[in-house]
């Protein structure tokens, strides 16, 4: 299969649709999914404990849509061909924000499901990635205007 | 300020439009305006020689030192 930059893009829209459409499902049938959570789990148990990993899952589901819309713009800056743009590095900064959002959810969640601070590590991890890649979009975008202006 | 163009005096002095010039060192004519205006950011040794030959000056003639804080 002949592979290029294009198809490469169209595969992470895929993946971001993919993921919206997980993350609707997972919206929707956020009640069933912790009830049956609350059955199979050992620790959790009770009506608070329900509504706790409700308010978590439906709170960190807000992040998660926000930072579906900002990778879905970023892509599409990336597609024109012009990634380097202020914009990007806006998406980027928002992205990050969301990942440190959920990580600060997991961890307050923590309080009442001790293995959630595994996905508040993860999401932590992750706001730190993307900030640095936001920053080196930020450095790429000053180097791009000097050269613009290289006559 | 820093470093002042002084392109147009030298394009007057010869005579010379823009789109001429800018033909005969083989820019566009945008970039031309570009370093005309003071836009520019940096200019390649290339594009320099090139005016040089054609304004037939020295790189002195067409950039100025202008200190900020001696005019403040």
């Amino acid at each position: 299969m002949d592979w290029n930059k294009d198809k490469s893009v169209m595969l992470s829209r895929v993946c971001i649709v993919v993921f919206a459409i997980l993350l609707a499902a997972a919206d929707i049938g956020a009640y069933w999914l912790v009830s049956w959570f609350m059955g199979v789990s050992r620790t959790l148990g009770g009506l608070r404990d329900g509504y706790l990993l409700l308010t978590t899952v439906y709170s960190c589901s807000v992040f998660a849509w926000i930072l579906l819309v900002n990778l879905w713009k970023l892509l599409a800056n990336i597609q024109r061909g012009m990634p380097f743009e202020t914009s990007s590095v806006n998406y980027l900064r928002v992205s990050s924000w969301c990942c440190a959002g959920v990580c600060t959810i997991c961890l307050l969640s923590t309080l009442y499901y001790t293995p959630l601070i595994l996905v508040s590590i993860a999401s932590g991890f992750m706001a730190l990635i993307v900030r640095i890649i936001k920053n080196v979009f930020e450095q790429a975008i000053a180097m791009k205007t000097e050269l613009d202006y290289t006559v | 300020m820093g470093i002042i163009v002084n392109l147009d005096v030298m394009m007057a002095k010869r005579k010379i439009s823009a789109g001429e010039l800018a033909e005969r060192i083989g820019i566009t004519p945008a970039n031309l305006s570009i370093l005309k205006n003071n836009k520019a950011k940096a200019i390649r040794f290339s594009t320099l020689e090139a005016l040089c030959r054609e304004l037939k000056c020295q790189p002195g003639d067409i950039l100025e030192f202008s200190d900020d804080n001696e005019t403040e």
